[in-house]
């Protein structure tokens, strides 16, 4: 049985999120361009709501939603931020929310999952290294056990939200090395307070969603307790990308909601500019792109939610993580370059306006182009699914 | 305190399209909750936070208006009654205020009734008011605020054209309720939506509810629609676009030969 | 119910601040031709104290009879005691039409009337009209979208409110010739649970009333800003009008509520309406579309507003109202 439809709670928080985004978020959206920051207020609306890391058990303040549901409220705050500033905020939280709920420490949810739900502290996922992006093995970070604390050493790079918990509290679902010579199996993931003593932060001048920060920080002998370990030691290589899966297949719900609504607002243009003597949406030549864009779009944001519903399935035990591994591939793997191009063709029909700044298909296309990299660059994605089609037999990278 | 909003939902009427021969287009047209239901609401929720006690919220409607109670539940109401049966069909205001108020005394008794002034697609303004006579209470429209419940009395704030009124009334009473500019409306929150799953939701029939059978639906209704069209256009003038000073002085001529200026 | 039991035209008058309400002239102009048509009498109701002096002025504007129903404890308006007081009045002279003025009191106490006599009503109307005998009720629903025609065949009397403004006041003839009727209101056994604690007036004193005044300049989101509509003031102290407001320019606290102008708000149709900086929604339409003349200003070449204005200027309003009260001032001295 195939039935594309969402549940009635399901319309309705999306009816709620939309009303909401479009109040709250649409008017200030733009303005964060320049303050590199989302309003406080927004933060503490959202939290109100129950969208940040709704994905989190009640116990600990979330919602205990399920990804699709996690997906459309994904999909209403990209429809509504064309920066892409708070769909990152938000689906960081979600994805590593689900993480640590799953493995955190029933100590450590206790302390930490209650401030992130209410908007307090941020709660991000930090990886990749200047020298280590996909390849998560080439990771140089440390982490050891010293009597009944571990300490860490090394830098992180290209971190999403290191200014948000470094001044408003928080941390980072962090991986290192602590058994460098066990390979994949010598990696542990483990939450790093970012305002511990030790870090010192630095950061990057980003293309876009310029309300969210991004960096890096060094971490010098920063000392963490032993209930901050996400899941087992030597298990961090396995649980990070349960976390990255969540995340691509929301970017992917993302991109394909800018990239829509970027079509939505060329559909209006070409309606009302005139040329020749007649509407932009007259001339074929458009019209034809329009449909192109539109049904990959469609195409994209359904497979998004195929991956999403997959992934659930998984959790309710009917799926197994081969599975939502190529179908989460699947989904990102044309997410960016499908959504920037039509943003980009939009931005065609607007004539030299579309290159200006004022013209919020350009900032729509920097935020979206962001996600040709993030949680995962589309090359991956197309070496996860050709393991899974081919076997691991064929799989150059270990 | 027992508190009741009666709801409704309407459509939205906000963004209307209209085809060529400038007909409204009614097809397709979201249903919502009537925003003057919702602050009602919002003001009986602040209530039950101050005093204490319940909100129910009832509504007369065929089914799909589940949506809009379902909203005001996900918005903390604790209880809903819908009121749905064919024999209310056709219900002018005076039928819908008959039934609901036989809905309101057998599901009662209630404090305090709280309705919409009007509802955005009749816009009568009609049911608190008929309301309140059938069960013959006190009531007063065009509420902005509630301002205080103190020994068995309620003190409104109740607009005028001009400014407005203070007004006490004994409960039970029904205040039929406006919203200020600015209101900010809620959000039903995700714990909301997911809690309004499992409150009561109370189905009626007409058998339900005692009463004049002969006074439900379209043989209880004194009025008759007999026409519906858009409203009449007005021409477009002269719309000028050059020079300020010449435009102004064309219109001025004008003014003065209509002699709206002497 | 016997129908044909009911003849006659009611108009429902109000006492407002001591003074009648316009509308209760303009709804006994408008039902003197309804009664003529039909052939039937035209009586109307004032309620108050002090108050006998105006019946010769409802006699002036065309009533027949004129009741006066004077009581201390009608001095002020209270919906419950209004609503029965005027229910047994109507029960008692039986009229086929019963008009009551669509003001914020009006459309407080009229539906509670129809409940009490269990008959239709119709609310808000626009436009009344009688054909072939019957009394055909017009009004906007949806919003203003959808303009409905509505009656009630079978009950009486048929009973409407309808918004100030939308029907002008006829001729004042002194000379009529008309029946004064004081009635001693029927109060008994009415248990009066309602109390006016305080009235507050919002509005400035000495300014004029948006819905009474002949020329009203009307600012929108366009104006930018509250200090914005202080030139709109001075082009409507110019005109002898007053300044009204979009329903977004109250939202955004430039203007009072009182000042409102459309769905939400008042129904004007003065002689001159001056649109300035609004785009002009359907629900502001409704309420100034029966203005004699509409002047919009406005930046935006395809603002809405352009298409039922009689005279429009595309371009920023602060350039163009200091012209305009400068050319003004020119013909005012002429």
């Amino acid at each position: 049985m195939v039935d594309f439809t969402f549940t009635e709670e399901q319309e309705m928080i999306r009816e709620s999120v939309r009303d909401f985004a479009r109040k709250k978020i649409e008017p200030i959206a733009l303005k964060m361009e320049e303050t590199h920051k989302i309003p406080d207020d927004v933060i503490e609306g959202m939290a109100e709501m129950g969208l940040i890391a709704p994905t989190v058990s009640s116990k600990y303040g979330g919602q205990d939603f399920d990804p699709v549901t996690a997906g459309i409220i994904a999909e209403e705050l990209s429809r509504a931020d064309p920066t892409g500033s708070i769909p990152v905020f938000y689906l960081v939280q979600a994805s590593w929310g689900h993480v640590f709920n799953k493995y955190g420490t029933e100590e450590a949810k206790k302390e930490i999952l209650p401030n992130v739900t209410k908007g307090k502290w941020f709660l991000g996922i930090a990886t990749t290294e200047s020298d280590a992006g996909s390849d998560v093995l080439g990771t140089k970070t440390t982490i050891q056990k010293v009597g009944d604390k571990y300490v860490v050493n090394g830098e992180k790079m290209y971190i999403s939200g290191v200014r948000e918990a470094y001044t408003r509290g928080g941390g980072h679902v962090t991986i290192a090395k602590q058994f460098p010579e066990k390979g994949a199996k010598g990696m542990t993931l483990f939450y790093l307070p970012l305002q511990s003593k030790g870090i010192i932060p630095q950061y990057v001048d980003d293309l876009g969603r310029e309300g969210i920060s991004t960096g890096g920080f060094t971490i010098d002998n920063v000392e963490i307790p032993s209930h901050y370990i996400i899941g087992q030691e030597g298990k961090g290589f396995y649980i990070v990308h349960e976390g990255y899966e969540y995340a691509r297949g929301l970017i992917a719900v993302i991109c394909a909601a800018a990239g829509l609504k970027s079509l939505e607002r060329g559909e209006n243009y070409l309606k009302q500019r005139k040329a020749f003597g007649m509407p932009l949406a007259k001339f074929e030549g458009l019209q034809f792109k329009l449909a192109e864009h539109y049904t990959k779009l469609s195409y994209l944001r359904w497979g998004a939610y195929n991956a999403l519903w997959t992934y659930h399935q998984e959790i309710l035990g009917k799926a197994s993580r081969f599975e939502v591994s190529k179908a989460i591939a699947m989904s990102k793997m044309f997410a960016q370059e499908w959504a920037c191009e039509a943003i980009d063709d939009v931005m065609q029909w607007q004539g030299a306006f579309g290159y200006t700044r004022e013209c919020v298909d350009q900032v729509a296309w920097r935020a979206v182009r962001s996600f040709g990299w993030a949680e995962g660059a589309k090359e991956i994605m197309k070496v996860i699914v050709s393991r899974e089609l081919l076997g691991k037999d064929y799989t150059a990278y270990k | 305190m027992k508190i009741l909003v009666l709801v409704k939902q309407v459509p939205d009427t906000t963004d209307v399209k209209f085809n060529e021969n400038g007909v409204m287009i009614r097809e397709g047209l979201q249903s919502i909750l009537n925003m003057f239901d919702q602050f009602a609401l919002e003001e009986a929720l602040r209530i039950r936070e101050m005093y204490g006690g319940e909100v129910s919220v009832m509504t007369l409607a065929p089914e799909q208006a589940k949506t809009a109670m379902q909203k005001c539940l996900a918005l903390g109401a604790d209880k809903a009654y819908h009121i749905s049966d064919r024999a209310f069909g056709g219900s002018d205001t005076l039928a819908t205020s008959y039934a609901l108020s036989l809905a309101v005394q057998k599901t009662g008794p209630y404090d305090i009734i709280f309705a919409g002034n009007q509802a955005t697609d009749g816009d009568t303004g009609h049911i608190g008011p008929q309301v309140a006579e059938w069960m013959k209470i006190p009531h007063t429209s065009y509420v902005e605020r509630v301002e205080k419940i103190e020994n068995g009395t309620i003190t409104v704030k109740s607009l005028l054209e001009d400014g407005y009124r203070m007004i006490e009334m004994k409960l039970p009473a029904l205040v039929a309720c406006i919203p200020p500019p600015n209101f900010e409306y809620s959000n039903p929150s995700m714990s909301g939506i997911i809690k309004a799953k499992n409150k009561p939701y109370i189905w009626m029939k007409a058998d339900d509810i005692d009463g004049d059978k002969s006074k439900f639906g379209l043989n209880g209704s004194p009025t008759r629609v007999v026409k519906m069209y858009p409203p009449p256009k007005r021409e477009r003038g002269q719309i000028f676009t050059g020079d300020y000073s010449e435009s102004v002085r064309k219109i001025i001529e004008h003014l003065k030969e209509k002699k709206v200026i002497e | 119910m016997n129908i044909d039991e009911y003849r006659g035209i009611l108009v429902v008058g109000e006492v407002y601040d001591g003074k009648v309400r316009p509308v209760t002239y303009q709804l006994i102009s408008k039902a003197r031709e309804m009664a003529s048509s039909l052939n039937t009498k035209l009586s109307a109701v004032l309620m108050g104290n002090n108050i006998s002096q105006y019946a010769n002025d409802m006699i002036a504007y065309g009533a027949d009879t004129a009741y006066i129903m004077e009581d201390k404890v009608l001095e002020s308006y209270v919906s419950e005691l209004y609503a029965s007081v005027l229910a047994r009045f109507i029960e008692s002279i039986k009229p086929e039409i019963v008009l009551i003025p669509a003001t914020h009191t009006g459309r407080e106490y009229g539906p509670r009337i129809a409940a009490y006599l269990q008959t239709g009503m119709t609310a808000d109307c626009t436009d009344l009209q009688i054909r072939n005998g019957k009394f055909i009720q017009i009004r906007p629903a949806y919003g203003g979208n959808i303009m409905g025609e509505i009656i009630t065949p079978n009950h009486r009397p048929q009973i409407a409110t309808v918004r100030p403004n939308v029907f002008k006041v006829g001729n004042y003839d002194k000379q009529r010739k008309g029946e004064t009727v004081k009635v001693k209101p029927d109060m008994s056994n009415i248990n009066i649970r309602t109390m006016i604690k305080d009235i507050v007036k919002t509005t400035v004193t000495g300014t004029k009333k948006v819905d009474e005044a002949r020329v009203v300049v009307s600012g929108g989101r366009g104006i930018g800003s509250k200090e914005g509509f202080s030139i709109l003031q001075d082009l409507a102290d110019l005109l002898g009008g007053a300044v009204g407001a979009s329903r977004v320019a109250v939202e955004l606290g430039w203007m009072p509520k009182s000042a409102q102008v459309g769905q939400s708000g008042l129904t004007v149709a003065p002689d001159l309406y001056i649109a300035v900086g609004i785009s002009g929604t359907i629900q502001h339409i409704v309420g100034m579309k029966d203005s004699k003349i509409i002047i919009a200003i406005n930046k935006d070449p395809n603002a809405p507003i352009f298409n039922i204005a009689d005279f429009g200027i595309v371009g920023d309003y602060r350039e163009i109202i200091p012209i305009f009260i400068e050319e003004l001032k020119k013909e005012l001295k002429k």
